[in-house]
């Protein structure tokens, strides 16, 4: 059978549900260089990105029965995937040991940016460097680091209702900005 | 709820970014069922992401769809370890989500119940009603025809139309009851007229009242009229509605004479 080349959203969604080689292999083809951008914004070493996109796609292929339609974009779902898969890589022991021996890249903020410097510029991190510094870090830390509003709050010394309203106006900035 | 601030707020990105707690998420998602805007917002914000993240695509290295492909098809198994640590999170948060569905449609499903229980029971109640007053009417008709010292008058018809009716007299209470049989739909201007006659010492008749009624072809009711004590006769005249006069007895339908006395 020959592979199509080209799926609707919904097609390519009822055939992942039915575990269907071809529409993965599309799914692949199509999103990966997408998510991987996503991931190397928070994992700063490209093996360990490609590590995190191998186990994001793997995991797409095993949780894509409980993807719900009605709930946003596949492209959104696999998305969060693939962040929160970043930041948990991150966060891992292993990784933070193994970034010891490397030397840590500065923001201009002086707090540790988690990108590497070569992806630094494009995507969502293009399109952060036009907000203000503030909005920049509080986006960098929730987005691009998964902490908590309430680990942020502490973090900064902001109380915990400044720093909800704050990250709310950057990020709706955000979407006038993306446009 | 202002749905324009709302959506203003930042909460539509936040959502998609996956930057909202799981209580804020699930409102969100409620009231994006109930909000076609703020549905919209999402789709919208939802493809500008997406055309801003394909736009910025950088190619991984090509080792990876070969990793990807041979992990989920030739060594299923062997990658549960890796799987494990992620699925207790999915199986609670679907979990979360089965038990916010089930948590809903129970209460539906119990509202249903109560809703179809309360109507049955008010129907159930209504019949109720209807059959008690059946019975206290046939209970009542059944004391009455059953009572030894009641004493049955049956009055004669005097016309064509076959006036029928029965007395049902009480001697000891001097109750009156009267069972209409048959007796014709008289024009509204007209109503019954029940009488006792006793009569007098010298040959005449003395009529008094025992009220007016009103009655409808295939009806058969037990009215109760005035009480009398003596009567010689009952008798049944067709007279104006609401008369107040003495009996026109060339109206007469039908009479009954009393045996006691």
């Amino acid at each position: 059978m020959e592979p199509k080349t080209k799926y609707s959203e919904q097609e390519l969604v009822v055939l992942l549900k039915e575990q269907n080689n071809d529409a993965f292999n599309y799914l692949y083809d199509h999103y990966s260089g997408a998510l991987f951008t996503i991931i190397n914004q928070i994992v700063s070493d490209k093996d360990t990105a490609s590590d995190v996109l191998q186990e994001v796609f793997v995991n797409i292929w095993r949780k894509i029965g409980t993807y719900d339609v009605t709930k946003g974009r596949l492209f959104t779902w696999m998305l969060n995937i693939a962040r929160n898969a970043a930041i948990d890589k991150v966060r891992s022991k292993g990784y933070r040991d193994n970034q010891r021996t490397q030397p840590i890249a500065e923001g201009e903020s002086g707090m540790a940016m988690s990108s590497n410097p070569v992806v630094n510029d494009v995507g969502l991190k293009k399109v952060l460097t036009t907000l203000n510094e503030e909005y920049r870090k509080l986006i960098d830390l929730s987005y691009f680091q998964g902490f908590t509003h309430e680990e942020i709050a502490k973090m900064l010394g902001i109380p915990l209702g400044t720093v909800k309203t704050r990250i709310r106006t950057a990020i709706s900035q955000l979407r006038t900005m993306i446009r | 709820m202002n749905i324009k601030e709302y959506i203003s707020s930042g909460v539509v990105e936040s959502y998609v970014l996956g930057l909202l707690t799981a209580q804020e998420r699930f409102e969100f998602e409620q009231y994006c069922e109930a909000y076609p805007e703020l549905k919209a917002a999402r789709d919208a914000f939802e493809l500008a992401i997406e055309k801003q993240a394909m736009e910025n695509a950088v190619p991984p290295p090509i080792n990876v769809k070969e990793k990807i492909f041979s992990a989920i098809q030739q060594k299923p198994a062997s990658n549960l370890s890796k799987i494990v640590s992620i699925e207790p999170t999915i199986r609670r948060s679907s979990g979360l989500r089965w038990m916010a569905a089930a948590s809903i449609i129970l209460f539906l499903v119990t509202g249903y119940f109560a809703y179809t229980l309360y109507n049955q029971n008010r129907d159930l109640n209504n019949s109720l009603k209807s059959l008690e007053a059946k019975v206290d009417q046939m209970e009542e008709y059944q004391k009455i025809m059953s009572d030894p010292n009641i004493a049955v008058v049956n009055m004669v018809a005097m016309t064509p139309a076959k006036a029928s009716a029965s007395i049902y007299w009480d001697s000891t209470s001097s109750d009156v009851y009267l069972l209409i049989k048959n007796m014709p739909q008289l024009p509204s201007d007209k109503q019954y007229q029940l009488w006792s006659i006793i009569n007098g010492q010298n040959g005449q008749l003395q009529p008094s009242s025992l009220g007016l009624f009103d009655a409808g072809e295939n009806q058969k009711v037990i009215l109760k009229m005035s009480n009398v004590k003596k009567a010689d006769a009952f008798a049944i005249t067709i007279e104006k509605r609401g008369n107040t006069e003495g009996p026109n007895l060339e109206q007469l339908q039908s009479m009954g004479k009393t045996k006691i006395q």
